[in-house]
């Protein structure tokens, strides 16, 4: 009996410090209960890892604060659930934040579409939106970043700008956008200079960092000079080129260059301000779901940053080219093809 | 493979395979110990978290990997202890308080790392040391004597808990405690003093793993850092016969494995990379099945210890 | 180490267990040299007693004084430290340990073990009283016998001058018996104190200087061993007068029920543990397999019932052929079957007693009708037959692993004989059961002969044996050493053929 409620005492402890760090409604928005007049937009978002991801998560977080920072944020109130990687879990949080009368939910990761159908229905008025997908409903938005654009651009900069000829990808598991922005990248170093080696390989895994980090050694003493990798893991592979003198990092999603400034030399960055603004705008006029939002260059909602510091060590060359290339990308002359299922 | 010579790619394959192992080894080694008392702790992941999270953060804050070590040794025995108590002494299901620990580290170390770390951040970890000389030898030097110092730590660890374990008083004791702890108790060894003392000795060395991790490796922390490692050391522990040298085969076998695998995938050689990933886990399965024999689980692993049952 | 123990006793002592008054206000003593026979049925109190005695239990009121003077004992290193040697019934020895690693387990306080200095110690032990044994060997290879020798060693080495023995012979072949009697009568000699606790009239009577008899926790007699006999040893233990099971009515069996034809069978170690077995079992016979365990009776008793893969041979029952049926045709062929390990495989303990009256039958007419069970008459049945078997229990709900050992035993005779089966396996029937259980189970099975039910019944105690059995094969290794009419065996040729021994059997 004693050894039960032992156990029980433990399991509840447990539960206790995960949610406290689990579901942490970060609302940000300034306490206006006294001014109703203003009409508040609530927006809810439900990721599969963490806020600080320096990836996927982090990048959409960030666009919230854009928005917050643009609209006010007396008129935009933000609640984050994180580390929801179990659908089912998420699958409660969305549920919960939809009868709370949050105004748009988030669900960041393509794994929560399934989900998603099982709940939408019941809250008709509440818009949704997941990504990347395509499946759509009437209340609920599909998202799809086309990361092969940005990735085919890293990938020619990376294969006119790499000493040894070989360029590494650390990847996490083989699906999804994964392989979407790997296809990118060798796409991309084909066209850069032809006799450039794309060297591919996965951990098998979206978030060992540890495991990404080794695979990114293994790739460097196997000659890569220029490396990138997508995913919540990626940053360990980061990590592990920072350790070096003259290799390199490209990143994706957002800019990675905070933790490592002398080695990220370019990132492909996600504008999910731009996408969440839409969002809100479609609601505004009565749409609340049914489309798709395409991310690319074409509308500025993904976008190639240069790390500054690190200018000189790209050739002016490959940037002309890339710029080029993003030109016809954005004017549609160029379109990056996607692997054929 | 152009441009690069084919012994060296097997230098790299095998110093990886050496640095792989060594969170397996350490946390496995002390797995051993509590396990030979008797006890099996599936908590070992969480310490590693624990581990991982305190050793980070010492370095972080004191700016020195060796107290980020001490620091990280410190909470291990802290786990140790925590796991102790409520198996031990509340005599709670081990496997029920094993997963408890595991999930209870997990969400501390994710919660103190939001709250005093923020968002990801790199540290100067721990730095090769090439041992003079030795690490000059053509083959071996690069294969073995260029690594930090936690690698090497983890291979002494294998003589030397043999050594503990075979050939001193308490090795004994410990022995005696997995196996007959009813025994071992009517010849005044104190049951609950040795297995608290393997829970410490075992935490401590989860935590090390850990922290190799976070200062060994990867020089950064991230949520859930240690991906399930914990979890396969326990299963080395079993596929090691509760012996360090089986241990530090299968440990070997496994991270070769995996090294091999990731090298069979940066060369691009023409293999599913579904299969190759999991190749460690396969070759592991395998040389367990194959290996037969009197297979010699401590007895009394998973019974908590009550003195004066009757019938 | 402490002095000598010259006189040791124990006044007053009583200890109460939840719903049990184990020991009641015991008295007893004893002095240097002397041999103390505890003697008592199982539940009267002896062990609880001796572990006071030991330090494992703290009495609930009495004291424990050792050459006059009151002494605590509050756990076994107190007792050693004393001079108090306890060798357990079930023997507290780490099988994956040496000899010598045994017996210095928990003495070793320096850094490393010292194996060399405690071997040469062993060496002059044994040499002193005549143990023989290999300090290097570790204990799972050592036989039953030499593992009671390592026991004794440890609380030699200790220093022990009182040494305390919980049912030394119940493992012991007869052989194995007397070197133990051997050896105990040399330790006394020699100065030291030995108790004795047994249920074991003959051993009491061969062994001990004075017996000290308990009975449901109080001491009912205390008799110099000179002054008494077996028969009076045993009416006091029972508290009533005893009648001996005999064979009644003349031996004439019928046709073959049950029989092995060179039957192989492997052990749960993949070891060979039958090794061409042949036997026949006839209507109205009880054939008794004599053996020290280990050697096949587990095997032989699961071959028959389907519950281990026969290698090599056939087996027939009833004149059909069952060699690779499954446990379930061959419980519908007519076998009654009373495993070894009565609460786990004899009962699903947590079931009530109705439940595990029917549970061979639950599916079958009158227990079941369009797939229901028919309450009445399971309930009527049960209750008649927890009257007739005399179980003692609350009520037909009382889970069975509640019940005594005894009691058990009851519920499975009753299940087992009222399906009237041809044939009827009992493993190790009366272990553990005192003499009035077994006395029941001994009718029990001479009824089921007399109603024409082949048995075979596996034991160690050849007491049993010889006075219930038509016939007795001694298993050894595996193998047959010998099936002889019951007119023509003794222990003494009984145990020299559970040592391997045949050739001077005749």
């Amino acid at each position: 009996m004693k050894k039960r409620i032992l156990a029980l005492l433990l399991a509840a402890l447990t539960l206790l410090t995960l949610s406290g760090c689990g579901t942490k409604p970060t609302a940000q928005s300034a306490p206006a209960p006294e001014a109703p007049k203003v009409e508040k937009i609530r927006i809810a978002l439900v990721l599969p890892a963490t806020v600080d991801d320096l990836a996927w998560g982090q990048s959409m977080v960030e666009g919230l604060k854009a928005v917050q920072k643009t609209m006010g944020a007396d008129k935009v109130e933000v609640a984050i659930s994180e580390k929801l990687g179990n659908a089912v879990d998420a699958g409660s949080a969305i549920r919960q934040y939809a009868t709370q009368g949050y105004d748009i939910i988030l669900a960041h990761g393509s794994q929560y579409q399934s989900v998603l159908t099982e709940i939408t229905k019941d809250f008709p008025k509440t818009t949704f939106a997941y990504g990347t997908g395509f499946a759509t409903q009437p209340n609920v938005f599909a998202y799809d970043p086309q990361a092969q654009e940005g990735g085919y651009l890293l990938g020619m900069l990376a294969a006119m700008t790499t000493k040894s000829g070989i360029v590494g990808i650390v990847g996490p598991v083989e699906s999804g956008d994964a392989v979407k922005y790997n296809y990118g990248v060798q796409q991309g170093v084909l066209k850069g200079k032809a006799d450039v080696k794309t060297r591919t390989a996965y951990t098998g895994s979206f978030n060992d960092i540890v495991g990404a980090g080794n695979l990114a050694k293994t790739q460097m003493s196997a000659g890569a000079d220029i490396l990138t990798g997508s995913s919540q893991q990626a940053v360990g592979a980061l990590r592990a080129v920072a350790e070096t003198k003259d290799k390199y990092w490209l990143s994706t999603d957002m800019d990675q260059s905070s933790i490592a400034p002398d080695h990220v030399l370019a990132a492909q960055v996600y504008n999910w301000e731009k996408v969440v603004t839409k969002i809100i705008e479609l609601r505004k006029k009565g749409t609340l779901g049914g489309q798709v939002l395409t991310l690319g260059f074409a509308d500025g909602t993904i976008d190639l940053k240069y790390n500054a510091k690190l200018a000189d060590k790209i050739p002016a060359a490959a940037k002309a080219a890339v710029e080029q290339a993003k030109q016809d990308i954005i004017s549609g002359k160029l379109k990056v093809e996607l692997p054929k299922k | 493979m152009e441009g690069v010579v084919n012994s060296d790619i097997i230098i790299i394959i095998l110093a990886t395979g050496i640095r792989l192992a060594t969170p397996y080894l350490l946390a496995a080694l002390g797995e051993m110990f509590v396990q030979r008392s008797g006890v099996y702790n599936l908590g070992v992941e969480g310490i590693m978290m624990m581990g991982a999270f305190a050793g980070f953060y010492a370095t972080l804050q004191l700016g020195s990997p060796l107290l980020g070590i001490v620091i990280s040794l410190v909470i291990g025995a802290l786990m140790g202890l925590l796991m102790a108590l409520v198996s031990v002494t509340f005599k709670a299901e081990q496997g029920i308080s094993g997963i408890g620990l595991y999930m209870f580290g997990w969400g501390l170390s994710g919660l103190l790392f939001r709250l005093y770390v923020g968002g990801i951040t790199s540290v100067e970890g721990l730095k090769a040391i090439k041992i003079p000389f030795l690490s000059n030898i053509p083959f071996f030097g690069p294969v073995l004597f260029d690594h930090n110092g936690l690698v090497y730590t983890a291979f002494l660890l294998v003589p030397l808990t043999g050594f503990i374990l075979f050939k001193t008083s308490w090795g004994l004791n410990v022995r005696a405690v997995g196996n007959k702890p009813e025994a071992a108790d009517t010849l005044g060894v104190s049951v609950v003093r040795i297995r608290y003392q393997c829970l410490i000795v075992g935490g401590m060395l989860a935590a090390l793993a850990g922290a190799f991790l976070t200062i060994g490796q990867a020089n950064m922390y991230a949520d859930n850092i240690t991906a399930g490692r914990g979890f396969i050391a326990i299963a080395l522990v079993y596929f090691g016969r509760w012996s360090p040298w089986g241990i530090l085969l299968g440990s070997l076998l496994f991270s070769l494995a995996d090294s091999f695998q990731s090298m069979v995938q940066v060369l691009g050689i023409n293999f599913p990379y579904e299969l190759a990933v999991i190749l460690p886990y396969m070759v592991t399965i395998i040389a367990l099945a194959i290996s037969y024999g009197r297979v010699w689980a401590p007895a009394a692993l998973g019974k908590p210890f009550q003195r004066g049952t009757r019938g | 180490m402490a002095e000598n123990i010259e006189h040791l006793e124990m006044c007053g002592i009583t200890k109460r267990f939840p719903g049990v008054l184990s020991n009641n206000n015991v008295n007893l003593q004893i002095k240097t040299g002397e041999v103390l026979a505890i003697l008592g049925e199982n539940g009267a109190g002896k062990t609880t007693l001796m572990n006071i005695l030991y330090g494992l239990y703290q009495p609930d009121a009495g004291k424990i004084l050792i050459n006059g003077k009151p002494v605590n004992i509050n756990s076994p290193r107190e007792a050693i430290a004393l001079g108090i040697g306890m060798v357990h019934q079930h023997f507290m020895l780490v099988p994956t340990l040496t000899v010598c690693e045994n017996v210095i387990l928990g003495l070793s306080k320096s850094f490393l073990v010292d194996l060399k200095t405690a071997t040469q110690r062993i060496k002059e032990i044994t040499a002193t009283y005549g143990l023989a044994i290999n300090p290097d060997a570790y204990v799972w290879q050592l036989s039953v016998g030499e593992q009671q020798r390592v026991e004794i060693i440890k609380a030699l080495y200790r220093g022990a001058n009182l040494l305390i023995l919980d049912e030394p012979t119940a493992v012991l072949t007869p052989q194995e018996s007397n070197e133990l009697i051997e050896l105990l009568r040399n330790m006394s000699a020699q100065g030291n104190s030995i108790i004795l606790i047994s249920h074991k009239l003959h051993e009491v009577m061969a062994l001990s200087d004075r017996v000290t008899v308990l009975r449901d926790g109080e001491v009912c007699a205390d008799v110099l061993t000179r002054e008494t006999s077996q028969e009076a040893l045993a009416q006091l233990m029972v508290g009533r007068e005893m009648a001996a099971c005999q064979r009644g009515g003349t031996f004439s069996p019928g046709k073959t029920v049950l029989e092995f034809q060179d039957v192989y069978a492997q052990g749960d170690k993949e070891t060979e543990a039958l090794a061409g077995v042949s036997l026949t079992i006839r209507e109205g016979e009880i054939l008794g397999i004599a053996g020290v365990s280990g050697n096949g009776q587990k095997e032989l008793a699961e071959v028959i019932a389907g519950l281990r893969k026969v290698t090599e041979g056939k087996l027939y029952l009833n004149g059909k052929e069952s060699t690779k049926m499954s446990p379930a045709w061959i419980i519908q062929q007519g076998l009654g079957y009373i495993p070894e390990d009565r609460l786990h495989v004899g009962t699903i303990p947590s079931f009530s007693i109705w439940e595990n009256l029917i549970l061979k039958d639950h599916h079958l007419a009158p227990y079941a009708k369009h797939l229901l069970l028919q309450n009445q008459v399971i309930m009527s049945h049960s209750s008649s037959l927890v009257e007739k078997y005399g179980v003692k229990t609350p009520n037909l709900e009382t889970p069975t692993g509640k019940l005594s050992g005894g009691n058990i035993q009851r519920v499975i005779l009753a299940r087992e004989i009222t399906r009237s089966p041809v044939a009827l396996v009992a493993a190790y029937p009366t272990r553990g059961l005192d003499i009035g259980a077994t006395e029941y189970l001994h009718s029990k099975l001479l009824e089921a002969r007399s109603q024409g039910i082949g048995v075979l019944l596996i034991s160690e105690d050849l007491e049993e044996l010889l006075s219930i059995c038509d016939n007795i094969a001694v298993l050894y290794e595996g193998r047959v050493m010998q099936v002889m009419p019951v007119e023509e065996a003794n222990e003494r040729i009984l145990g020299l053929l559970m040592a391997g021994i045949a050739e001077e059997a005749s």
